[in-house]
């Protein structure tokens, strides 16, 4: 017990090997040792797609990872929200919450970093513009929109411009955006829209996943646009 | 038979909804919000509360009121399927030939329409809205505005080919033509049928809302009656029906009231009343923990006026005549051969259509509980979708092969693309796995920004009088507090008015409908003393005849949204304030 995990998201290991480096970064700035917790899934893509005896089992395999931390950091809001409110009920009885206690463990990044007690010890600097992609799952499920817009206001020299439509889904869903391909590109392409409307050429989000989504319209259209998670920003601000 | 995926990129291929559908619904989601913000903070939970308390006490509320509608004399009938709903109609109709139908989602469940054509009768599609895509033939696109899909010259188009040649394509001419067909219609029909939007176990009372009169005139015209619903329509009181109304068109079309809110009573002398309340799964749904909750629905349409996919693809992309997370959702319960099995795919899950809801019904942990239904009974996920999973669980369960797994992953996004792609219009690509970068785009200069366009909403009146007057004239009703009688005026005397929406309350012989839309002009007096200031004042004050609440003039807004005053019955409302 005490220990601090850094649970790596399957995705992003897909998407963006060394992406958690940043994260790491961060959390050692505030004087954390971060243990990393890699080759793991929260069974969401299953889950969603209605497979939930191979949701479950991949689950537990992380629920059981996770008794060894007192806190797991977790760089996506989409796989908090999912160990939080959904995996738990994967499960009966006694295991339901046993589950749902280890669950609790699980803290969204930016949330672990904005409440962090050393958090004042840390600045951040990073001259700039980025515009902010609000996830549905920060959002909504995790109601993390406040939290971050306002961390993102502390990072010294950086102008951030919310997005006209916040609260509209770019269109990602996990395998939502495999399944309907053609449903899933109009979504992206409005949001794309949105996002070209602020100026901004970098954008920035607690998921990496909707950020994929998003940049891989933007390099279809050709629109200059880079995503970065927003621990990769922090770690940039940090100097 | 197609599925959900060819039918969306069929819509949004030929048809492109999103241009239509997109911009109407992000102005009526952000208008909903200041008309929801016009009431207490409350009005959501009580109106939740009303449904919740319904579709868990269903038979006891039934009991209750079928006794009361049989001491009104208006006949109760029950029709466990779709098969004996139709057959139910068809009995109750008789001889009828000419029937009038207005708007009714059970309606179109049951295919009512068809059957009674099929069986030779004349019947006309009343609302604007349905007569429109009765005409088109593809069904209704959304829950509230059937038309939604189409534009104006489209509408003109089809009115025409059905019609006679039509000078221009304005809404208001296109509205005032349908009207015109429609109240030619009115003059000899035989019956109408209708819906409702909750019936009132209490009291046998029957509420229904609407904005063009057609219902009006339906139920005060022809010497039979109708009104086809779902048994879950039913609500313990007035109270309940109220807490129902507060919320329905602020959350639908973003109107405080629709312009008449009927409590329909005892049929007229000469005329007969029936209700047909159809099951057709309704009793296995309230029996089913899991999805009781969407047997609180009001059919207001806020959770697909919010939803992405439903704005992407449009409303007959659905296949469905109950369409949207919402339709998403029920479409499954109610028909269970499979033929709605891949309807709960059809959300990316953000969560919008829940936020939205304002009955509480948590459409998608609902949506997430079809999906594994559909996979249990291999209605969903082929063979090889099975095989994946299950290769990925076991992936998954070793760290090693998880990390193999990975690996494997990233080389196929890198040499192909995974999230990508089925057909060549889809121009996404992979993103790149960028770990090291400048920050050369961060401090590019930033080339546009939006125009904050948000207006500040005037501050409400404290004032009760002022409010009533500043929200009635909102709605283009003449305030005034003195009138000179004009020939073809109907005066009335308001028993009440509610000054957070600027209606009056008309009872009994004031209620009368007919004579209401056939005035020039309509002059309500309405003593000062006696406006509330929300909807739910008037649970006691509604007496026990018939009840009528009105809310602005007739009006419609089936044509791209746009409001167009004076359908059936005068656009001109005056309120003499004494």
């Amino acid at each position: 017990m005490g220990k601090l995990g850094l649970f790596v998201p399957c995705y992003m290991s897909v998407l963006r090997p060394g992406e958690a480096d940043f994260a790491e970064r961060v959390l050692r700035a505030l004087g954390e040792d971060p243990e990393v917790i890699e080759g793991r899934c929260c069974g969401q893509p299953a889950f969603n797609s209605g497979f939930r005896a191979e949701s479950k089992t991949v689950g537990r395999e992380l629920l059981r990872e996770a008794g060894a931390f007192e806190v797991v950091v977790t760089p996506s809001g989409s796989c908090t929200s999912m160990v939080q409110h959904y995996l738990p009920e994967l499960f009966e009885g006694s295991r339901r919450e046993a589950a749902g206690a280890l669950g609790k463990r699980f803290i969204e990044f930016t949330s672990y970093v904005a409440g962090h007690p050393r958090r004042a010890d840390l600045s951040f600097r990073l001259a700039g513009t980025v515009a902010y992609h609000d996830s549905c799952h920060a959002r909504r499920e995790l109601g993390l929109t406040g939290t971050v817009v306002s961390l993102l206001a502390q990072v010294d020299g950086l102008e951030v411009r919310r997005l006209r439509y916040e609260d509209e889904c770019c269109g990602f869903g996990g395998t939502f955006s495999v399944k309907l391909p053609e449903v899933a590109a109009g979504m992206v392409g409005g949001k794309l829209e949105d996002v070209e409307a602020t100026g901004a050429h970098v954008l920035v989000s607690t998921d990496l996943s909707c950020l994929a989504h998003i940049e891989s319209m933007a390099k279809g259209r050709g629109v200059p646009l880079e995503t970065w998670s927003i621990a990769e920003l922090l770690a940039k601000a940090l100097g | 038979m197609s599925g959900y995926r060819e039918r969306a990129a069929f819509e949004i291929r030929e048809q492109r909804p999103a241009e239509t559908v997109t911009p109407i619904m992000r102005k009526l989601v952000a208008d909903s919000a200041v008309t929801i913000g016009h009431l207490p903070n409350d009005a959501r939970e009580r109106a939740e509360g009303a449904r919740a308390y319904a579709a868990s006490h269903l038979e006891e509320l039934h009991a209750v009121l079928r006794r009361r509608l049989a001491e009104r004399g208006i006949g109760y009938h029950r029709a466990a399927t779709a098969e004996e709903a139709v057959a139910a109609v068809r009995r109750l109709l008789g001889e009828s030939r000419r029937v009038a139908k207005s708007k009714s989602m059970v309606a179109e469940e049951v295919g009512l329409t068809h059957a009674l054509r099929e069986a030779g009768m004349d019947v006309l599609e009343t609302d604007i809205g349905e007569y429109i895509v009765d005409i088109e033939g593809r069904g209704p696109s959304h829950i509230t505005a059937p038309a939604l899909h189409l534009n104006r010259q489209r509408i003109k188009e089809m009115l025409e080919r059905s019609g006679r040649p039509l000078e221009s394509d304005d809404p208001t001419l296109l509205s005032r033509y349908v009207r015109d067909v429609v109240g030619e219609f009115f003059g000899d029909c035989e019956a109408a049928i209708t819906g409702a939007n909750a019936v009132i176990a209490a009291s046998g009372r029957i509420g229904v809302v609407e904005n063009e009169g057609n219902v009006s005139l339906g139920v005060s015209h022809p010497r039979l009656h109708i009104v086809i619903t779902g048994i879950e329509k039913v609500v313990a009181d007035e109270a309940a029906a109220l807490a129902v109304f507060e919320v329905l068109a602020p959350s639908a079309t973003a109107q405080p009231l629709t312009a008449f809110t009927h409590f329909l009573a005892d049929p007229a002398p000469g005329q007969e009343r029936h209700i047909v309340f159809v099951d057709n799964g309704r009793s296995a749904i309230a029996a089913d923990p899991r999805y009781r909750e969407v047997l609180q629905c009001i059919r207001c349409g806020a959770c697909m006026n919010g939803c992405p996919v439903y704005r992407t693809a449009g409303g007959l992309s659905y296949g469905s005549p109950y369409m949207g997370p919402i339709g998403a959702v029920i479409s499954p319960l109610i028909w269970r051969d499979g033929r709605y099995s891949d309807l709960p795919f059809a959300s990316s899950l953000c969560g919008r259509c829940t936020e939205a809801c304002p009955v509480g019904i948590p459409l998608h942990r609902m949506l997430l509980d079809l999906r594994a239904d559909a996979v249990d009974d291999r209605r969903a996920g082929g063979r090889l979708e099975r095989v994946a999973w299950r290769n990925w669980s076991r992936a998954f369960r070793g760290r090693r092969r998880a990390q193999l797994a990975t690996s494997l992953g990233r080389i196929g996004l890198r040499t192909g693309g995974w999230l990508l792609r089925g057909r060549d219009e889809d121009r996404r690509r992979a993103p790149a796995a960028v770990a090291r970068r400048s920050l050369e785009m961060l401090q590019a200069e930033p080339v546009a920004l939006f125009e904050e366009t948000t207006l500040a909403e005037e501050p409400a009146p404290n004032d009760i009088v002022a409010l009533f007057q500043a929200r009635a004239a909102a709605l283009g009703v003449e305030v005034v507090s003195r009138y000179a009688e004009e020939q073809g005026d109907r005066v009335l005397e308001a028993a009440a008015g509610i000054a957070a929406t600027g209606s009056v309350l008309l009872l009994g012989d004031a209620a009368a409908r007919r004579p209401l839309l056939g005035a020039r002009r309509v002059v309500v007096r309405l003593a000062a003393d006696r406006i509330v200031r929300y909807p739910r004042e008037l649970a006691d004050r509604l007496g026990d005849g018939e009840a009528l609440i009105l809310t602005g003039a007739s009006r419609t807004a089936d044509i791209e949204k746009q409001i167009v005053r004076g359908i059936h019955g005068s656009e001109r409302l005056v309120v003499v304030l004494e």
